[in-house]
């Protein structure tokens, strides 16, 4: 029995980043999925942004890369077991809109969590296409923080291990709903994300990643 | 009255096949616990009960309720009418009998275990098939008679639908390497590798462009198959320019990458039949959505 093929979410990187814990992955075949602060199950994304980075990485197989929204930027790597991804994405300039197929995969690693992403396919996208996106996303995590009021029950987990306060993602997609009005680029967020050499060699060597 | 509206979707979830009206249920539900003050768990009980006399439904099969063929899940245990429309052989020795069962929801296919024991199903008549298990593969969903599952002919006549037009929009977010300039079976369709059929063996073939992939809107997927014609509206290349393409690059995989180029990652809105859980494209558009209009209302209502 094929197991059902998995949806492919829409989730802001801010909602995407926050997240922490994993779920699912403990019966045989079960898959994992990362659970977010607003109690998205999600084990595959879907995302069109802005590709601001594609960096070699030490494993001269594995490409790093970093994919901006509004409200921040997914971190991801492209290795040999996404052949598709990775020969689309040589075809790629930094800055692009891409239109992105992804794994969502994430990191416990003593107190740090690190989410991320492993494309399954790469594509050039457009402006027209990413501002549906972030339409699109908008009201799937509009959707989200409605339920986190009620007693639905991933929703309850979500507040129960995060805390979260609906509030300030709210705040979220209204900016980026208002970024979107403004009709300015993605423009890169300086946001400063150093990831430790030593972890990202454990990704790298992470079974969990292919 | 949050809590009873809850209580009476539950109760109707049971028996919406058997033409309860929710109105009904409501007003039972609302007397007992008004009126008489019955605690809520005591009224549904009663009115659960009740219905289940009315309608004379055995307890055990409100757990396998009765199901419409659109709306099986995988894993859960249902109910469902069917006519049985084709029977294939069986490939197995634990197969009994398979093949595949419609609605006028849709279709799907069957298995009865030779296990089970049970069945001996004609092709083109009803049966109630009871307490089976749904599964799914390839995206095909199935309806597994087992040991503990009753299948009896009924006499009524179940009008087929072979699923219907159906609308979806949705980002194409998978196309399947099966796609593209290929060459297929002259008898049946199925992909051929170096001119083997997997049914027929070695056999004629001949060479289609079409695309299999997966559109997938945020909450549900759909697998779809688009042929020449609906590739052409979207893309402008049909059998004959992608022939030349292939040749002039003396490689068909050169027609794949053209169509992963144009419509991988795109959202489109498609229209088509269903057959067997895959979407049969007749007509397909990229989506040309009002976003900044969106935008405003979607504000408007978030600030509020």
């Amino acid at each position: 029995m094929r197991l059902r093929r998995e949806v492919a979410r829409r989730v802001f990187a801010k909602e995407f980043n926050d997240s922490k814990f994993k779920i699912g992955g403990e019966a045989e075949r079960e898959p994992t999925y990362v659970l977010t602060p607003l109690g998205l199950k999600c084990n595959r994304v879907f995302i069109v942004g802005a590709l601001l980075e594609k960096e070699e990485t030490k494993n001269e197989d594995v490409l790093r890369i970093r994919v901006a929204d509004p409200t921040g930027s997914f971190l991801g790597f492209v290795g040999k077991f996404d052949p598709d991804a990775k020969e689309a994405l040589a075809e790629i300039d930094v800055p692009s809109t891409v239109a992105i197929t992804a794994k969502a995969k994430l990191l416990q690693r003593d107190e740090r969590a690190i989410p991320f992403i492993r494309p399954e396919s790469i594509v050039l996208s457009d402006f027209e296409t990413r501002d549906y996106w972030i339409l699109e996303t908008a009201k799937a995590t509009l959707k989200r923080i409605e339920l986190m009021n009620s007693d639905n029950e991933l929703a309850k987990l979500a507040k129960e291990k995060y805390n979260t306060n609906p509030e300030e993602y709210r705040e979220m997609v209204i900016m980026a709903l208002q970024k979107l009005r403004e009709e300015t680029e993605i423009t890169e967020e300086s946001e400063d994300f150093d990831l430790d050499s030593s972890i990202e060699e454990e990704i790298m060597g992470l079974d969990d990643i292919y | 009255m949050d809590k009873i509206s809850k209580i009476v979707d539950e109760i109707y979830e049971l028996f919406k096949e058997h033409g309860v009206k929710r109105s009904d249920i409501e007003k039972r539900l609302k007397l007992l616990i008004f009126e008489f003050k019955v605690p809520e768990e005591e009224a549904r009980r009663t009115v659960i009960n009740g219905l289940r006399r009315e309608f004379d439904i055995s307890r055990e099969s409100l757990r396998y309720p009765l199901t419409k063929i659109s709306e099986l899940e995988p894993g859960k245990w249902v109910s469902v009418k069917a006519k049985v429309l084709q029977l294939w052989n069986a490939t197995n020795a634990s197969i009994a009998q398979w093949g595949i069962i419609g609605d006028e929801t849709g279709t799907a296919r069957f298995v009865i275990w030779a296990k089970s024991g049970k069945g001996k199903v004609e092709e083109n008549k009803c049966y109630l098939f009871e307490k089976v298990v749904v599964d799914e593969f390839a995206g095909v969903k199935s309806v597994k008679v087992t040991s503990i599952s009753e299948v009896k002919e009924i006499d009524e006549e179940i009008e087929v639908s072979e699923g219907g037009e159906i609308e979806a929009v949705g980002a194409l977010v998978s196309i399947s390497s099966n796609s593209g300039l290929v060459q297929v079976c002259k008898n049946c369709g199925r992909i051929t590798k170096a001119g083997i059929c997997k049914e027929h063996g070695k056999v004629e073939t001949t060479e289609v462009l079409r695309l299999r992939g997966v559109l997938d809107d945020g909450e549900k997927t759909y697998d779809v198959e688009f042929s020449e014609t609906t590739i052409k509206s979207l893309t402008d290349l049909d059998l004959a320019t992608a022939k030349k393409l292939a040749f002039e690059h003396l490689d068909r995989g050169i027609v794949l990458s053209e169509l992963k180029r144009k419509l991988l990652g795109r959202y489109l809105r498609i229209s088509g039949e269903v057959r067997l859980s895959t979407i049969n494209v007749k007509n397909a558009e990229f989506l040309r959505a009002k976003v900044s209009k969106e935008v405003e209302k979607l504000l408007a209502e978030v600030k509020a």
